[in-house]
């Protein structure tokens, strides 16, 4: 435990949960790692968001998620992959995970 | 003295020589030396931990689908290992470091010559066009047959990227980028000409119903571990297993398809700053010019109608593998990609269901009979790579990927063959696709563009 403050947990989620959600979680993971916030990154399949997403804080997608509700906050990540507006995406997750 | 260093060095197999082209591919993109060793061994890493896999996959699944065969005559003999396995393969090949400045140089060229707007720095995706310039070099010995299969699957697949960018905006709602991902891209090469069958059936497009309770009920076919503990179960009481050992099989099974795609992420992140250094350096060379960025279709599979169709396709599959004449693939660890194959086929029918499920399914049919045909290529060629299969009881190996795919196969079969004929075919069908879709095609105005994309050569 450090601090007595709960680390905040992400969910980062592409179609087959390896190539690109990699990259994204990669770039959060360093980008955390930065700015000394104290993060937990955990990779996964869109399809498996629905019974996964309840024991995190956040959820990044790669793509547009169009699933079911869920309730913690979802960001989408494509600005990552493309590098136009990567550092406005990186800058809203990392104010999210603070 | 620099042969025989490279024969010592190729001698000591992938595991050493893989950490070592990454390494070198990564200081030739001006990666910093110490990113570029990291990233060639935990590649290398990667490589070992996707070989365990396999062997336990091998181990189990080879031996129960030979006692399949003997119990009820359902020869399904070709493991299906994933398209992890493949790429492990791939990116092992000692002339991947060529493939990988060819396929971007390909890019650059129809860039400059503007051919193409595709900008495809997606180096991941890049194993898709090199593994069959691969196992081409692999059947002909030769290095310049192998770099020409890859330039002509670099080719077609920028190609197609730009000719599907339309589908990638309008229905996947996502302008600007288009997806040289040939997992996703091959299936149209089957789904376009069905697609213009199907629409001279009277009636077929307003047959539409929609089946919102698929996720509910079918949901665990998107459960990589649900799906491998089932199968696995299933398999193992189809080789008339005991209880035990059908459970033994039922856990391993499930262990792989989860372990998997942990493995194959390690190669992602080993590639992940080479990567991310070649898009730096396309993107400054080309500066001002409007692009399509190329993304890994991972960004689509998402979608609701996608997943749904997968979800469908995915069980159809199994029981098509069964019932195919000439099938032996067993298909398993790549269902988990099927959404890939489907991708682009529901875009194509704009959320079309029951065309969907018919397009989906031929799409992984003819998967499984080019999976089969390349089949004994694929294990001689991972064999080689020391992939360990001794233990599969005479079991091929095959996947969903590879020559498996529509499109590769094509290739494949092309440079092959009695080059003379079918190079000369190939290139003149192609080029007639190219003209029909960007001349003759835009030509037609006043109507929407159709949703047609591109059909390969005449080989069949």
């Amino acid at each position: 435990m450090q601090g007595g403050i709960k680390m905040k947990r992400v969910l980062v989620a592409c179609g087959n949960g390896i190539a690109t959600s990699t990259v994204v979680a990669t770039k959060i993971r360093e980008a955390c790692e930065d700015q000394g916030v104290d993060i937990g990154v955990t990779q996964c399949k869109l399809l498996e968001v629905a019974s996964k997403v309840s024991d995190y804080d956040l959820l990044v997608t790669t793509g547009k998620f169009e699933g079911e509700d869920v309730n913690v906050p979802v960001i989408g990540a494509m600005s990552l992959l493309t590098g136009f507006g990567e550092e406005e995406t990186i800058e809203e997750i990392v104010n999210a995970l603070k | 003295m620099i042969l025989k260093i490279f024969n010592t060095l190729l001698d000591a197999g992938p595991t050493v020589m893989l950490p070592l082209i990454i390494f070198v591919i990564g200081l030739i993109f001006r990666v910093k030396p110490a990113k570029a060793f990291r990233s060639g061994l935990t590649v290398g890493i990667g490589f070992a931990g996707i070989k365990l896999v396999i062997n336990l996959l091998a181990s189990n699944l080879g031996p129960a689908a030979q006692d399949m065969v003997k119990n009820f005559g359902i020869k399904l003999d070709a493991l299906d290992v994933g398209w992890g396995a493949i790429a492990a393969v791939t990116w092992s090949s000692p002339i991947i470091a060529i493939l990988i400045f060819v396929i971007l140089l390909s890019n650059i060229v129809l860039l400059i010559l503007k051919k193409t707007n595709t900008l495809d720095v997606d180096i991941w995706n890049y194993h898709h066009m090199a593994i069959v310039g691969i196992m081409t070099y692999f059947v002909t010995k030769n290095v310049a047959l192998g770099v020409a299969a890859t330039i002509s699957m670099a080719v077609i697949t920028f190609k197609m990227s730009d000719w599907t960018e339309h589908l990638v905006k309008d229905y996947f709602g996502l302008p600007g980028v288009s997806l040289p991902t040939v997992s996703a891209l091959s299936s149209l090469v089957v789904a376009v000409p069905l697609n213009m069958l199907l629409d001279r059936i009277p009636g077929i497009n307003k047959i539409n119903f929609d089946i919102k309770d698929a996720k509910k009920y079918l949901g665990f076919f998107g459960e990589p571990m649900i799906m491998g503990l089932i199968l696995g179960g299933v398999i193992g009481a189809l080789a008339k297993y005991d209880i035990t050992k059908v459970l033994g099989i039922a856990v391993n099974m499930a262990a792989v398809m989860v372990l998997i795609p942990k493995m194959t992420s390690l190669f992602m992140e080993g590639l992940m700053p080479i990567s991310e250094a070649a898009k730096k350096f396309t993107k400054t060379k080309f500066k001002g010019r409007k692009f399509l960025i190329g993304l890994d279709a991972a960004v689509v599979v998402g979608n609701t109608e996608v997943i749904t169709t997968s979800l469908i396709v995915i069980p159809l599959t199994i029981a098509l593998a069964v019932v195919l004449p000439g099938n032996r693939v067993l298909p398993f660890a790549d269902l988990a990609v099927v959404p890939f194959r489907v991708a682009l086929v529901v875009a194509l029918t704009r959320g079309n269901f029951i065309k969907n499920i018919i397009m989906g399914l031929a799409c992984t049919g003819a998967i499984l009979l080019a999976g089969t045909k390349t089949a004994p290529v694929m294990t001689e060629l991972a064999k080689s790579t020391g992939i360990d299969l001794s233990m599969a009881g005479g079991a091929l190996i095959s996947s969903f990927a590879a020559t498996s795919l529509t499109v590769s196969f094509i290739v494949f079969e092309v440079f092959t063959g009695n080059i003379m004929i079918t190079v000369p075919i190939f290139i003149a069908s192609f080029m007639a696709i190219w003209f029909y879709i960007e001349v003759i095609k835009k030509r037609k105005k006043g109507e929407k563009v159709e949703t047609s994309e591109e059909k390969s050569p005449v080989l069949q």
